[in-house]
């Protein structure tokens, strides 16, 4: 994981967003902003989350890292070049949030096609086709069109196409949307399998607890601005005051010699607010050496989660 | 690079259209020409001996033209539109490949196609009317091609109802240059910056029935073709591929 020093080594940046707006104009004069003075830089080897509610600007600035949305104002550049261009020289491991892919191709087809597009030499494209096919467990519906696969096998699909070729950057947007449980464990076993040196990596998403697990830093954005970059590491950025859930197998009436003002929740558990991740292990080894035994501590709220509810909740 | 690639995609660009758009064009040609041919065979013999001093030639000509017109519209119908409105440009453009040099190449394919459905259609009417010359026919289809095509892409890059408005404007062209062409002042002169639809019909006997035409007919029609078709590129270059 990238160190605080790392973030500041402009030798390692590859994406950077500087003064970048977007305002959207309709024929009648009326305008919107969707994207206003957004300013970030992501350097090599980071894996970065975006959150944000509905309509906060994430897929816009996404849609301008592409090339695909011109700013209205600012520049998006990628290792030195203008976005579109770097794409176009390039490639972007690319997974949309909403899955276009023409409903009449086959699931192989569709990857051959994306394959020959991506430059993969036509004597390579089988082994490359094969391998994401096996990596996304889309063995038994290389052969359906793409208007008969369910919405997990589609994003799949989405995924493999994205993983074809082996890019620099990789930008996977609400990438387990419509993923079951043990696809959405998988797809995080890939990326951190994808997580490499000299590649970045960038997921939007809904699920902070996805993020919290995945990126190293994650910008909070709301009404098109940048709210908050949080570091999801919590010697890095452990808030003040946080509350934890101890659940204790054996010592339960020792816990308020440990933690004083412990609540307690039923069947064993204990709600704490510490002020410091410091104040949590002190008073835990206390709590051991008491003859407690500790099944389970978890925060009440990761640190993404409340620094996202104060970054959001400050922007209404 | 980028080149080598996107040529290798033509092939897959070549299906889509045939699957697509020229079963269509193929059915609605054939369909479309058996309509009017049909009264003439009926009253002449299945073999017309028809040539282009015959009265009733204009009525081949006239099929032939409107068959290359219709197919011309089918084949540019959303060629780049279509991509936006489904969001097919994500994935497509991702990958290192330029969009422009993508759609020039999709139109090139698209015209291979319409004059490979010409040399279908037009070999079945040789088998009806023997003097009806292939050749001559796929050269008019070409010109038409970029002449009609040119405005239809440049349409297709900048809004999404592309066919509705080539079909607007192609057929406006007609209507406006009819009723304001010959009339002297402003409207008289803006009309001339029309698409030069009116010469159609001189082109179309000229080029199909002896394989020429008037020469500043067919440079205007194509210049007008090719200054849309860049306009269009450019537009796709500087423009946003997202709505």
């Amino acid at each position: 994981m990238p160190s605080a020093a790392d973030f500041n080594r402009a030798s390692s940046l590859v994406i950077e967003f500087r003064n970048v707006g977007k305002t959207y104009r309709s024929l009648l004069g009326n305008s919107v902003k969707a994207v206003e003075e957004f300013s970030l830089q992501v350097i090599e080897g980071e894996i970065l989350g975006i959150a944000g509610p509905n309509g906060a600007g994430k897929t816009t600035l996404i849609a301008m890292m592409l090339g695909y949305l011109r700013p209205t104002t600012g520049t998006v550049e990628i290792n030195g070049l203008p976005a579109r261009t770097y794409v176009e020289r390039n490639g972007i491991g690319y997974l949309s949030e909403l899955i276009a892919i023409h409903p009449k191709w086959r699931a192989e087809t569709a990857l051959v096609r994306y394959a020959t597009l991506a430059g993969i030499p036509n004597a390579e494209i089988p082994r490359r086709v094969n391998e994401v096919i096996d990596r996304l467990g889309l063995a038994e519906h290389r052969d359906k069109k793409v208007k008969a696969l369910s919405k997990g096998n589609l994003q799949r699909l989405g995924l493999a196409q994205a993983l074809l070729r082996d890019e620099q950057i990789l930008v996977l947007d609400e990438p387990t949307h419509g993923l079951d449980p043990v696809w959405t464990q998988r797809f995080r076993d890939i990326v951190a399998d994808l997580r490499r040196p000299d590649r970045t990596i960038l997921i939007a998403s809904h699920n902070l607890d996805e993020l919290q697990r995945l990126a190293d830093r994650v910008a909070i954005i709301d009404h098109g601005r940048l709210q908050r970059l949080v570091s999801t590491g919590y010697e890095q950025s452990a808030p003040a005051v946080t509350r934890f859930r101890l659940t204790l197998a054996a010592g339960y009436d020792r816990i308020r010699e440990s933690f004083p003002h412990a609540e307690d929740a039923g069947r064993g558990e204990y709600d704490v607010t510490v002020r410091s991740i410091q104040e949590l292990n002190t008073a835990l080894t206390d709590l051991i050496s008491r003859g407690a035994l500790v099944a389970s501590v978890v925060p009440e709220r990761s640190v993404l989660e409340q620094q996202f509810r104060e970054a959001v909740g400050e922007s209404q | 690079m980028s080149r080598g690639r996107l040529g290798r995609y033509s092939l897959w660009q070549f299906r889509d259209f045939v699957i697509d758009r020229a079963i269509a064009i193929l059915i609605i040609g054939v369909l479309w020409g058996y309509v009017l041919i049909a009264p003439l065979r009926t009253a002449m013999g299945p073999r017309l001996a028809l040539n282009p001093s015959s009265p009733a030639w204009p009525l081949v000509i006239m099929v032939a033209s409107s068959i290359v017109s219709l197919s011309v519209l089918i084949a540019l119908n959303g060629i780049v539109s279509n991509d936006r409105k489904t969001g097919y440009y994500r994935f497509l453009f991702s990958k290192p490949v330029s969009a422009v040099l993508y759609y020039a190449q999709l139109f090139l394919v698209h015209m291979v196609g319409v004059v490979a459905a010409m040399l279908v259609l037009s070999a079945i009417l040789h088998t009806i009317v023997p003097d009806f010359r292939i050749v001559n026919f796929l050269l008019y289809s070409a010109l038409i091609y970029i002449a009609m095509g040119g405005i239809g892409f440049f349409l297709s890059v900048a809004t999404r109802y592309d066919w509705l408005t080539l079909a607007a404007v192609w057929l406006g062209s007609y209507v406006l240059r009819d009723a304001y062409g010959a009339k002297p002042g402003l409207p008289g002169k803006l009309v001339q910056l029309l698409p030069p639809v009116h010469r159609l019909t001189d082109v179309a006997n000229g080029m199909i029935s002896y394989g020429s035409a008037t020469v500043s007919d067919v440079v205007w029609l194509l210049g007008y073709g090719v200054v849309f078709f860049a306009l269009g590129l450019l537009l796709l270059r500087q423009g946003s591929l997202a709505d």
